[in-house]
């Protein structure tokens, strides 16, 4: 798949994900109780921990569910069954790749730790993590459409030319996951809060990313500074943590979109789940805002430190591989 | 055997479905499927390095010479849950490699996969960390 594109990967993947398969999920964490939190010493909801979004639930609906936004708990316990199934059969079993293609150019997931499935799994019932009759990220707009055909008609050609050509998570940079929206990252989907006075800060593993937000009530930073993970602000609503996101740059974490504006809301609902739901609205890049939720939950042990620039020579390869190609094509065109 | 089929047609559609694609990066990009190999080599370090780890072997010719290969390998982070250490893999170990070398023609590949001598999968059959499927709920 193309991966200049990297921020638009969840949505992608969302679409990939409604193509092949079903989606299990499960109970959901909306219990109808309140569950009420410790608190901090500033007297607000205690979120701090370390939590996972680790999930089988797709963002996007499959379109094989149809308007169907929640499983049978019968159903559920089926997916659950055939997850576990899946992850005992090793990836050279479970998914045959032919030598000699792309898809084989990979390392086997299970065998390196990186099945979502080694790893503890936040189950919902949910059919797809965006709610309503749709479960989709609504269409572009025809402005939306055009700029990114526009983009993309410029960049063909020019994928390898340096590291700028490359996407921003091949270069270290930045993770479509990491959002906000906070969305699974594939592997090691963790992510880790902590509260002081004023200011809550998240940290996302994949890839090393705190946002630090402060809720104090100070306005936003002016329009003209804009920011990958954009500028987020929070207050409390009750037990709700609410964090309103604006200023964001048009290449995260949806690429093409200019006025992103997400709103996203921590529900503590049990001591070891969070219930963490996002709007995302851009009136010049979907037609319509978008809503999704899951819950999150929380692990023991701690993060560990994902310092992606620490060894990137996955760029430096893919660079050269370029170079190399260009030599001997010059090199043929010469002869 | 139809059971066995079975399972295993559910398990291809939801593996591809649970296949990070928003993995680091194109893997095709920096490796080249038309140069699939197969090395047997000495392990001389192992790099535990994000965002990927990276094996450096020595692997031995028909001549006798000597060729050092850097092989990449999974996250760091997952590898210590699965409870894999930098201990883990000391030098000298003998592992067998099968991947695809880089397209910039030099000594490195993925590792799709890395046995032991005797088959035995390198990272697979050890001690679960705490976030181990069975942590499931």
């Amino acid at each position: 798949m193309s991966y200049r594109w990297f921020p638009l990967m969840t949505a992608l993947a969302a679409i990939t994900l409604a193509g092949q398969a079903l989606s299990p999920a499960v109970k959901t964490a909306n219990t109808g109780k309140t569950w009420t939190p410790p608190r901090t010493p500033d007297g607000h909801p205690d979120l701090q921990g370390v939590w996972t979004n680790n999930t089988v639930t797709p963002l996007q609906r499959p379109k094989a569910v149809g308007a169907k936004e929640f499983y049978t708990e019968a159903e559920l316990a089926e997916n659950q069954k055939r997850e576990g199934q899946r992850l005992a059969l090793n990836e050279e079993e479970g998914l045959p790749t032919a030598a000699g293609t792309a898809a084989d150019v990979h390392y086997d997931f299970s065998e390196f730790g990186l099945d979502r499935a080694q790893a503890k799994l936040v189950w919902d019932r949910r059919t797809s993590m965006i709610v309503g009759p749709e479960g989709t990220i609504p269409p572009l707009t025809p402005e939306a459409r055009k700029r990114n055909a526009d983009r993309a008609a410029k960049a063909k050609g020019h994928e390898f030319d340096g590291p700028e050509d490359r996407p921003l998570g091949a270069r270290c940079l930045a993770r479509a996951n990491v959002g906000p929206p906070i969305l699974p990252a594939g592997y090691n989907s963790n992510l880790q809060i902590v509260q002081g006075p004023g200011y809550v800060a998240l940290e996302a593993e994949m890839i090393h990313d705190v946002r630090i937000i402060p809720t104090d009530g100070r306005p936003h930073l002016p329009a003209n500074i804009r920011q990958w993970g954009g500028d987020s602000r929070g207050h409390w609503e009750g037990n709700t943590l609410v964090v309103d996101t604006t200023n964001f740059t048009d290449q995260n974490p949806f690429a093409g979109a200019q006025n992103l504006h997400v709103i996203e809301r921590l529900t503590p609902v049990d001591k070891d789940t969070i219930l963490y739901q996002f709007t995302v609205e851009d009136p010049g890049m979907w037609t319509k805002p978008w809503s999704g939720e899951l819950p999150i939950s929380k692990i023991q042990g701690q993060l560990y430190e994902y310092a992606c620039h620490e060894a990137n020579y996955g760029l430096q390869n893919t660079l050269r591989g370029a170079r190399v190609a260009e030599e001997e094509a010059a090199k043929k065109a010469g002869k | 055997m139809r059971t066995r089929l079975f399972i295993m047609a559910t398990a291809v559609g939801l593996l591809l479905a649970a296949a990070p694609v928003w993995a680091h990066h194109a893997f095709a990009a920096e490796f080249d499927q038309n140069k699939p190999l197969k090395l047997h080599g000495t392990v001389t370090k192992w790099e535990v390095v994000n965002p990927h780890s990276w094996i450096h072997i020595d692997v031995k010719g028909d001549d006798g010479a000597v060729v050092p290969w850097m092989i990449e390998g999974g996250s760091p982070n997952s590898l210590y849950r699965l409870g894999f250490t930098k201990e883990s893999l000391p030098a000298g170990t003998e592992i067998i490699v099968e991947g695809y070398q880089a397209k910039d023609k030099s000594n490195r590949a993925v590792g799709k996969n890395i046995t032991f001598t005797d088959g035995k999968r390198l990272f697979l059959g050890l001690q679960a960390a705490e976030s181990a499927p069975t942590d499931k709920k």
